[in-house]
């Protein structure tokens, strides 16, 4: 039988499923194959006992209300997908267990106002400088708005005119630009507590980048779907069909199939696919390391592939607790255990095992109080690697040193939060960057594909997207695309990716 | 925009220039990469490849008849995956027209993952398909294909007590012996309380191993219960709340059940008398019964017969299909490769798109993700048809 398509979409995470939305419903004939047998990628959830665990979501950026929409919410909207999406009440409690200014305890809200209003009561005098920081946060968004519209060709006359604040900033770090604000350092520290979500540190991440994610958050609050990421990702299944695109699962991409430097289709574990474009999922290292011939990769691809940085390796425990959230104690939905408040110390613990790994931990009850059954709660507790570490434990101690991590997670929550959660476990998982790999095929298990350090930042991506696209014929639609990693940019991606791809196809007919 | 004053560097025509260079800059870096052949496999993908291999080719190197009805099967492998004591093996196997799989504990130590060997116990289960046929076709020599290791019946210390009480019925010891093993060779580290239960003496399974074990290993304790055969040594009877309290000392203790459903239904009643909380009760997967009739919530005719039409990968075929059977059974006697792994509802790993029609799965099988059941999922190897189906699968 012979497959025809305008586009093949490698692999149905976030990023994919987006893609494939967005290419079916613009009337092109889509296929989605992804190797596992679910759709979702990190997106998805597992069950075990009584719980249904999120494997990765804390917080959906850009959703908003039914209302006040944010960009992802419309997005996904526009593609007819039902969510019941549900609020997260406070951005974040972080805790720093060093002594001195790195012991901290405090809980940040979402809101513009009110989280000045909560930095001056924990740092008083701090308002001035935070209320430049929202200023300036405003002035960004505007201009890359502007930037994005210009499409790679900024007209700099106007970026003067127009966007100098940007200007002034927009190259340099979080830390540089938070000083040059005057800003107190302790609500410097307390601002970077997002860091995490990056993965790397404010000495390295853009602001542009820093600022705009924290504001939106701010702006449009956190979400969650009611019946974890798998609603989403099972919504976007049903609704790709619907909109006449196809989908097989357990489905892998071996070969990309050329000729004449054209893209002719796939070769998949299920037999060939043809096609003339290809938006992938999955990583240019699986597309241009196994999926094509060393020689049909361009010089500059390769030196493009190889020069990135793979972003932060995750491990999570997940625990499903036979206590309610209220019985144990726990207020809040998000806290940041961190040794220190030196986001630059953090991420170098992160090269490797620690006693006291840094924890982004969530308990999913408090804000979605029925996601398990009653007198029980859900808990998940991440941490992240910055090198391959979990690739040099052998096979033979890869179930202790997981539970030894896991041992000093809790171990520690126990202490900074003050709750007694161990003899409560009813049932227990751990991901570590092995079982990611086996479930995404990321390299190294990366859960943020390629670092946005300070030179690979959201923002020189996007002004390079032309010079990006390489081999022509195929775009990245994940975390590896223009807009990075995180639930909000992967689902941006997909779509960015596949207006391009019809234009690319419109292109190429009216030659 | 309002202007204010702050300057990361003092002049703004810099600033420009900076943000100009963001293009350059990282051009340049990328320019730096190295021109040689990407990869996308590391250390770590090497070692998920290694733990969880989709598939692996196994050779039968050694039969132990155990009697006429009950076979341990030594399969050998250059490289296989390492397990943890009490996970499954599930088997692969073309019988006839039929493309079928089955789930098997490993009986043996982790250890002997190191010698390339694992062990499998297979006894004829009354009525049995696969069972009867690996019982006469498993021939020395001979290659069988399973998927690597699965399951989550095994000992946690961050959960469970330090003291187990594993209940055995029949061929459910064998997660228990292989946990023994591990405790025996130093790998796991908690007291096991067996408590086996067989019919009579003759019955027992690997009584002589067992021995062995709780000679050497003073963490390793083996109770028998005869059912149909009252001796001075053993206990008789069924297992009981009051026998788990002889043996299992104060609580806290957890059970783990391994058996055959009837026993599953009494011990379960018995248990309830004890008040534990659930999580000190774990079970191995409970397969999908023969037939659904006198499920709670049927309400189906068993005696029906329906059309299953099929679609994977653009095409479509129809095959019959019985009330009484589960969907993933009328494939895989269609010689249809359906996926599957525990056959128990809990693994997914079979998880299927209901385009049309109705089903009944029962509610202790049901492992299924909330918003599956909303979106028209179903579980096939535990879902019995109400109607004609219309479903859409992804053979591995
Ligand atoms: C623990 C954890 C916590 C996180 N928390 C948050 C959070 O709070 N907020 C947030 O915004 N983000 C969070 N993230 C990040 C977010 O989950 C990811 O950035 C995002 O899901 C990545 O999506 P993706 O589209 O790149 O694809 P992936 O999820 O990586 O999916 C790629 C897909 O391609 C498939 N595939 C690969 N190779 C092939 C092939 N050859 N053939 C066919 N299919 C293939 C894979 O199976 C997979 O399904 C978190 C991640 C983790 C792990
Ligand atoms: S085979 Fe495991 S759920 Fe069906």
């Amino acid at each position: 039988m012979e497959h025809n398509y305008d586009v093949v979409v490698i692999g149905a995470g976030n990023g994919g499923l987006s893609a494939a939305a967005s290419s079916a419903k613009m009337g092109l004939k889509t296929l989605l194959i992804e190797q596992h047998n679910l759709p979702g990628g990190f997106a998805t959830s597992f069950v075990r006992g009584r719980f249904e665990f999120e494997p990765s979501l804390h917080e959906f950026c850009n959703i908003g209300t039914a209302d006040d929409q944010g960009p992802a919410r419309q997005l996904i909207d526009s593609y007819g997908v039902a969510v019941e999406w549900v609020p997260i009440e406070d951005a974040y409690r972080v805790i720093t267990t060093g002594e001195g200014a790195d012991n901290l305890d405090i809980i940040m809200p979402f809101g513009e106002d009110a989280y000045v209003d909560r930095m001056e009561e924990y740092v008083p005098s701090s308002r001035p400088s935070m209320e430049k920081f929202m200023a300036l946060c405003k002035d960004i968004m505007d201009a890359l708005a502007f930037i994005r519209k210009s499409s790679g060709k900024v007209d700099t006359k106007v970026m003067m005119k127009e966007h100098s604040n940007f200007l002034k900033c927009g190259g340099y770090s979080v830390n540089r630009v938070l000083k040059s604000l005057h800003m107190p350092e302790k609500a410097q520290r307390i601002l970077c507590a997002y860091w995490c979500y990056l993965g790397v540190d404010c000495d390295k991440t853009n602001f542009a980048l820093y600022a705009t994610m924290l504001y939106k958050y701010l702006q449009t609050g956190a979400w969650i779907p009611k019946q974890r990421s798998h609603e989403l990702s099972a919504g976007m299944d049903k609704r790709i069909r619907e909109m006449g695109g196809d989908i097989w699962y357990n489905t892998r991409a071996k070969r990309i199939l050329m000729k004449d430097g054209k893209i002719t289709g796939v070769d998949t574990s299920h037999g060939t696919i043809n096609c003339s474009h290809i938006i992938a999922g999955c990583s240019p290292n699986a597309i241009f390391g196994e999926m094509m011939d060393e020689k049909d990769v361009p010089e500059k691809q390769k030196r493009m592939v190889n020069a990135r940085n793979f972003g932060g390796r995750g491990f999570v425990l997940y625990l499903g607790l036979n206590r309610s959230a209220e019985e144990l104690g726990l207020k809040d939905y998000s806290y940041f255990i961190y040794g220190s408040m030196n986001t630059a110390k953090e991420v170098a613990r992160a090269k490797d095992f620690n006693d006291h790994p840094m924890q982004a931990t969530v308990c999913l009850n408090v804000a979605n109080p029925d996601c398990s059954p009653k007198g029980t709660c859900i808990m998940s507790f991440t941490t992240l690697y910055t090198q391959d570490v979990w690739g040099d434990i052998s096979t033979d101690e890869y179930v202790t040193k997981k539970r030894e991590v896991a041992e000093n997670m809790i171990r520690d929550f126990e202490e900074h939060v003050g709750v007694t959660l161990t003899q409560y476990i009813e049932e227990i998982e751990i991901a570590t960057p092995v079982t990611m790999a086996r479930y995404t095929l990321n390299p190294q298990g990366t859960m943020y594909s390629y670092e946005s350090s300070d030179w690979d930042t959201l923002l020189a991506r996007l002004m390079m997207l032309k010079d990006d696209q390489i081999v022509p014929g195929i775009r990245f639609a994940g975390g590896y695309g223009p807009r990075i990693y995180g639930y909000s940019s992967t689902y941006m991606n997909g779509d960015l990716t596949a207006r391009l791809t019809a234009t690319d196809i419109r292109e190429e007919k009216a030659l | 925009m309002k202007q204010f004053n702050f300057h990361v560097k003092p002049i703004g025509l810099l600033d420009m220039l900076h943000f100009k260079k963001l293009v350059p800059n990282r051009a340049e870096k990328l320019a730096e990469g190295a021109n040689e052949q990407v990869t996308s496999v590391y250390k770590v993908n090497r070692m998920s490849e290694f733990m969880h291999p989709a598939t692996q080719m196994l050779t039968i190197d050694e039969i132990i008849a155990h009697d006429d009805d009950t076979k341990t099967f030594i399969l050998t492998g250059q490289y296989i995956a390492p397990f943890r004591a009490g996970q499954y093996l599930s088997v692969y196997l073309t019988i006839g027209e039929s493309v079928i799989t089955r789930p098997y504990s490993i009986s043996s130590s982790p250890q002997w993952t190191k010698e390339g060997k694992y062990a499998v116990t297979v006894k004829r289960a009354s009525d049995g398909f696969a069972s009867d046929w690996i019982l006469s076709n498993w021939k020395v020599g001979i290659q069988v294909t399973t998927s690597g290791p699965e399951g989550n019946f095994y000992y946690e210390p961050l959960r469970d007590a330090g003291h187990v009480i594993g209940v055995a019925g029949g061929s459910g010891i064998t997660p228990f012996l292989s946990m023994a093993y591990a405790i025996r060779d130093g790998l796991e580290d908690f007291n096991l309380t067996l408590l086996y239960g067989s019919c009579a003496e003759s019955d027992i399974l690997y009584k002589l191993e067992l021995a062995e074990i709780e000679k050497n290993c003073d963490k390793v304790k083996i109770i028998h219960v005869l059912s149909e055969e009252k001796t001075s040594c053993y206990e008789y009877g069924f297992i009981t709340s009051e026998l788990i309290k002889k043996y299992g000392g104060d609580h806290p203790y957890s059970i783990f059940l391994c058996g055959p459903p009837a026993m599953y239904n009494f011990v379960d009643k018995e248990i309830e008398k004890l008040k534990l909380e659930s999580k000190y009760v774990r079970h191995e997967l409970f397969t999908s019964p023969a037939s659904p009739a006198g499920l709670d919530g049927y309400e189906g005719d068993v005696q029906k017969q329906y059309v299953l039409t099929v679609k994977r990968f653009g095409e479509q075929l129809s095959v019959p299909m019985k009330a009484s059977e589960t969907v993933l059974v009328a494939l895989e006697r269609a010689g249809i490769a359906a996926p599957s792994r525990c056959r128990g509802g809990e693994c997914g790993w079979c998880r299927a798109r209901l385009d049309k029609g109705e089903t009944f799965t029962p509610s202790h099988l049901d492992g299924r993700r909330m918003a599956d059941k909303t979106t028209g999922h179903i579980h096939p190897c535990c879902a019995y048809p109400l109607s004609d189906l219309t479903i859409d699968i992804c053979p591995e």
